[in-house]
């Protein structure tokens, strides 16, 4: 569902978060502007792969990767095809694919909490009018985790809706929202509890 | 951060004359107590008021009437002090788990600590191995079985050194082995004065005192075999001679 952290020693790994944060823009600003032609789209994406190499993970892992993101693609595509020349759409596609690799590649390799603190690093200009960085950072964080949660919800809907031979559609957003609704109030009691509300 | 110390000197939970109403409908009515056993069992019927007594106790609710008090701390006045020294753990894990490995969950508890990061680390490493979740350290948290979930929802709370852990029917979720793994956690191994809300009338015989509520009132407060043995006789249950496994 959402790429999380694998244990590792590569390089990638051992580098600190604040330094993949911001060779993540970097690279994904050099990909977006300049990689316009055919042949510099498949050296970003040479590129991208380089760096899962020296992460340490093969093609299983970015062929995951791309596969998590196949509804994004094919929207993509199908939109640049309706407004574009076939070669600019898949290059454009291209693009969008290597900083969504790359940006995968940056959870694979960091803790989660290390990104925490970087972004905390990152916002703490911020405090001046009133922002607390680690509540920022901590609210990300959340919702990431809450992703799989709300997809079992989905599940157990789906799951429901078989054993009892019904097809709800659009409506199964109701008890979706119900059920997430409610979990969020008991999300709500755990913050309060572990005193972090 | 723990206050485990001192808590010999005043150790006791006390309610003077606390009522508790949600929406208007009276959930507590007028329980008084004082409680300084180690092992606390709460049992009754759904909706008796078992869960709203346990939730006082870590000031997620608030008294309507009366006075709440924690190793003499009052509950509602100095909530930040009571979520210190008390620890709540919830009888669904997946609400209780916060963030997206198990490793970064329980260290979650220890930030504030004052405690450098190598140290959290180690700490939270030492107390995953110590229960057997510590090659799960970086593993997402959700991946989990259900008994490991909660077994980690609970280290989250124990990590902390709470002076008094509260369980609002921990094992209602596990599967028997699990069951009983998390119930000798919670009565054997967690050092602290223990609130057990359960419908696991096994493990309430386990504790030092039993208290039993039926339709928001505190009716019994003693020994466990004998709260138990009126509460199933109460619900047609035959009484068990030895209700312990």
């Amino acid at each position: 569902m959402i790429s999380l952290y694998r244990p590792g020693s590569s390089p990638l790994h051992r580098l600190p978060a604040g330094v993949k944060l911001v060779g993540l823009v970097v690279l994904s600003l050099t990909i977006s502007i300049g990689a316009r032609t055919p042949l510099l789209a498949g050296a970003a994406m040479a590129l991208v792969f380089g760096a899962f190499a020296l992460g340490g993970f093969g093609p299983v892992t970015w062929l995951k990767q791309l596969w998590l993101t196949r509804w994004l693609v094919v929207f993509v595509v199908v939109m640049q095809l309706i407004f574009l020349t076939p070669a600019d759409a898949i290059v454009n596609t291209t693009r969008i694919i290597a900083v969504v690799l790359l940006a995968s590649l940056l959870t694979l390799t960091t803790r989660t909490a290390d990104l925490l603190d970087a972004l905390q690093v990152a916002l703490t200009p911020l405090r001046r009018v009133g922002v607390d960085p680690w509540r920022v950072g901590f609210t990300l964080t959340l919702a990431i985790s809450l992703v799989p949660v709300v997809a079992d919800f989905a599940t157990r809907i789906r799951d429901a809706q078989r054993a009892r031979g019904v097809r709800l559609g659009p409506r199964a957003v109701v008890p979706l929202l119900v059920m997430s609704l409610r979990h969020a109030d008991d999300v709500g009691d755990a913050l309060t509890a572990r005193g972090l509300a | 951060m723990s206050e485990r110390a001192d808590v010999s000197s005043s150790r006791a939970i006390e309610f003077d004359g606390v009522s508790v109403e949600l929406g208007g409908q009276p959930v507590l009515r007028d329980v008084s107590v004082r409680l300084d056993q180690s092992r606390i069992a709460v049992i009754g019927a759904n909706g008796s008021g078992k869960s709203t007594f346990a939730r006082l106790l870590n000031g997620l609710l608030a008294p309507t009437t009366g006075r709440v008090t924690v190793h003499g701390i009052d509950v509602y006045r100095d909530p930040r002090r009571i979520r210190e020294r008390v620890g709540f753990v919830f009888t669904n894990p997946d609400a209780q788990i916060l963030m997206p490995t198990v490793a970064e969950d329980v260290a979650l508890s220890l930030r504030g600590s004052g405690l450098p990061k190598s140290e959290i680390a180690a700490r939270v490493i030492a107390a995953l191995e110590r229960h057997g979740l510590g090659e799960r350290a970086d593993q997402p948290a959700y991946s989990l079985s259900g008994g490991q979930k909660q077994l980690l929802a609970l280290i989250s709370v124990l990590i902390r050194e709470p002076a008094v852990v509260v369980a609002d029917e921990p094992t209602t979720l596990l599967d028997l082995g699990n069951a009983r793994r998390i119930g000798r956690l919670l009565l054997e191994d967690v050092g602290a004065q223990t609130v057990i809300v359960t419908h696991d009338l096994e493990l309430a015989a386990r504790c030092d005192v039993a208290l039993r509520f039926a339709d928001g009132r505190l009716v019994e407060t003693g020994e466990p075999a004998q709260v138990i043995a009126r509460y199933r006789a109460e619900h047609g249950d035959p009484v068990r001679e030895d209700p312990a496994p």
